[in-house]
């Protein structure tokens, strides 16, 4: 066959090698070699990709050939049996392998067998060369989709931010995108629990529990990601390599969590260190995980919040919707009331009967706020409807509520309450006070004071209070109030006080029971002022024509 | 309370005639379980295999080295003038997948019912 056949077939041979990788192709190659020239043993190295040495890629049976060729040994005296043609594989930019070959049957026409080698192996270097320049735009693209891929893994936890605000799922995120941008095999997310770092999110294989004291306060103390290599006793068993990074956040610098990560896996298929641009990046999203964090945070805190102010809301409602819509009409008696709740629901309550002409006031006063409070009022309120209807007199109405109130409720709940049962035909005051504030009977331009004869009711079970009876002629008049008027504070905190309500009825002690209760509301805001009304201000007054 | 995930890649194969079969993986794409993956892909390849669909919905997390092992595998399919898919990936690997350009070789799909019927599986 012509020379110039013979070389156009191997080149093609050569060309359909391309698409091989580096590391499969050696051994084609030297055949390639063997099938269109008389050398048909030898030895090929190629320039390993990830070092600068020349690595054997293959090698015939017959030949005995090291596996890294040493820079300072000639291919001439390291490969065995001595090879009749080396030829160093070489791009314009560097050197690309060397190839050995020998053969039995040397004669006078080697020359040319010689020369056909050596242009074939320049058309493979070329041919190589080109192969390595593809591999490194492909690497080099990959690289820099990656980073890009990074930059936006930084931004789309930012997003997160926004959109994310359930700490698990935000932890369930970052883990995973940590994992990835590591190309760690394990990782754990700590969050700050009883002054340490408790374990959160674990993906693989990871001690539980709380994160070592020593390693925490080093992480706070240095306040940048910690790299350790064969940490064999660290947080993730058997580990070879260890990263851990506080999360830490802007306004106030406080260590939050920690973010680590173990095992980072390389191309090669096994494990490494993590690098200083692992850890840059580490860096960053750490910080960018602390304000996804604390923006979880803020918004679980504002739900609880808001939980508590409907449930504020509904309580308000229940204890609006059981306090009197209307007041009574009752000729000869003049009532007038006031019920102001404070912001955070309190347990006031006050109510009237009116049964066969005898009209029955009362206000009382439930331990506790929220709805603890307004369930226990509107089970109060129950009960009145209930006791009242069935006709008692008031003494045992009060020893029947105490009964049912102490059973019923929980431990420690309570309510203070005074009763009045004014009757114009016999010209009588029946009260009851069971531990409320005293209250004011004005008679005969006197004020004289109802105080509490029993304990408040729900406090000992078999309590009974006995009705007591004092004259109401016409003109008088009875003030039941709770300690929401006597205890409403200024700005520096001092109490309105009995002495001025006193003073205050005794200015009007003529007036009627509207007016009466205008000056008291009057009076408590002008002395609270710009202060917050910490608690329900109640205030009944009936006046006897 | 803390909650641990599994590290391991678990792979399942379900053929779909001749030349087609739907690869499903659960856990990590990493270096191990993407050589998992392509151990797997290249058996049904020399099986005869030319459609092959990945389903990735068990799959939360994949990294670079995952990612480069699966385009070794696209490639390998379309020299072999085969075709890969992709579906019922996490928003997250689908953006992944755009960014790392392995969406410019392979198609990707919502779900497996559309990409069956796209790859006429």
């Amino acid at each position: 066959m012509p020379h110039v056949h013979r070389f156009a077939d191997f080149v093609h041979e050569l060309q359909q090698l391309e698409k091989a990788s580096l590391a499969t192709q050696g051994p084609s190659i030297l055949d390639a070699f063997a099938r269109h020239t008389r050398f048909d043993s030898g030895a090929l190295y190629l320039r390993d990709t990830r070092g600068s040495g020349l690595r054997l890629a293959a090698k015939s049976l017959t030949c005995v050939a090291p596996e890294i060729l040493d820079p300072n040994v000639r291919a001439e005296d390291a490969v065995l049996p001595s090879p009749a043609v080396v030829v160093a594989l070489q791009s314009h930019r560097e050197s690309v392998g060397v190839l050995a070959l020998s053969t039995q049957a040397i004669d006078d026409s080697m020359e040319d067998d010689v020369a056909f080698v050596r242009t074939a192996a320049a058309f493979l270097s070329t041919l190589l060369t080109n192969q390595r320049l593809m591999q490194e735009t492909r690497e080099g693209d990959f690289q820099l989709k990656y980073r890009l891929w990074e930059l936006e893994s930084l931004y789309d936890i930012g997003l997160s931010i926004a959109s994310t605000l359930n700490v698990d799922e935000l932890a369930d995120e970052i883990l995973f995108r940590m994992i990835s941008l590591t190309n760690a095999r394990r990782a754990a997310l700590y969050l700050r629990e009883d002054g340490g770092f408790k374990l959160y999110r674990s993906f693989g294989d990871v001690r539980e529990g709380f994160l070592e004291a020593e390693l925490t306060e080093q992480l706070i103390r240095e306040g940048k990601p910690l790299t350790f290599d064969g940490a064999a006793a660290c947080l993730f068993p058997s580990c070879e390599t260890f990263v851990a990074v506080p999360i830490r956040t802007g306004n106030n610098d406080q260590v939050i969590g920690v973010l680590a990560a173990a095992d980072r896996e390389t191309r090669e298929g096994g494990i490494g260190a993590f690098e200083e641009n692992e850890l840059r990046l580490l860096s960053l999203f750490g910080n960018q995980v602390a304000i996804a964090l604390e923006n979880a945070r803020l918004h679980r805190d504002a739900l609880e919040k808001q939980v508590m102010e409907r449930e504020l809301e509904l309580a308000a409602t229940i204890q609006r919707d059981i306090l009197p819509k209307a007041i009574p009409q009752i000729d000869g008696v003049e009532i007038a009331a006031l019920s102001r709740p404070a912001r955070q629901v309190g347990g006031d309550y006050h109510a009237f009967f009116v049964r066969e002409g005898v009209i029955t006031a009362l206000v009382a006063d439930v331990a506790g706020k929220s709805m603890p409070a307004a369930l226990l009022v509107s089970a109060l309120h129950a009960v009145l409807q209930l006791l009242f209807a069935e006709g008692r007199e008031i003494g045992e109405i009060a020893t029947e509520l105490n009964r049912h109130i102490h059973n019923w409720s929980a431990e420690n709940k309570f309510v203070t309450m005074v009763m009045v049962s004014i009757d114009r035909e016999h010209e009588t005051l029946q009260y009851v006070n069971a531990g409320h504030n005293p209250a004011y009977l004005i008679s005969g331009g006197n004020i004289d004071t109802i105080k509490s004869h029993g304990l408040p009711i729900g406090i000992l079970s078999g309590t009974r209070y006995v009705t007591q009876t004092r004259a109401f002629p016409a003109g008088s008049a009875v003030v039941l109030y709770s300690d929401g008027i006597t205890e409403a504070e200024d700005m520096d905190g001092n109490e309105f006080d009995n002495p001025r309500l006193e003073a205050l009825l005794q200015q009007n002690i003529d007036c009627g029971a509207a007016v009466i209760r205008d000056q008291i509301a009057q009076a408590v805001d002008a002395f609270v002022d710009e202060a917050p009304q910490k608690d329900d201000e109640t205030l009944v007054i009936v006046r006897r024509a | 309370m803390g909650e641990t995930m599994t590290d391991e890649l678990r792979v399942a194969v379900d053929r779909r005639g001749a030349s087609g079969a739907v690869l499903y993986t659960k856990g990590y794409i990493n270096n191990v379980g993407g050589e998992e993956i392509a151990n797997r892909a290249y058996e049904l390849m020399d099986d005869g295999v030319r459609t092959l669909l990945l389903n990735l919905r068990e799959t939360k997390i994949v990294n670079s080295i995952g990612i480069s092992i699966l385009i070794e595998i696209i490639e390998k399919m379309i020299d072999k003038g085969g075709k890969i898919g992709f579906c019922s990936l996490t928003p997250v690997i689908h953006k992944t997948f755009q960014i790392m350009g392995l969406a410019n070789y392979a198609s990707i799909y919502t779900d497996e019912e559309n990409a069956a019927k796209e790859l006429d599986m």
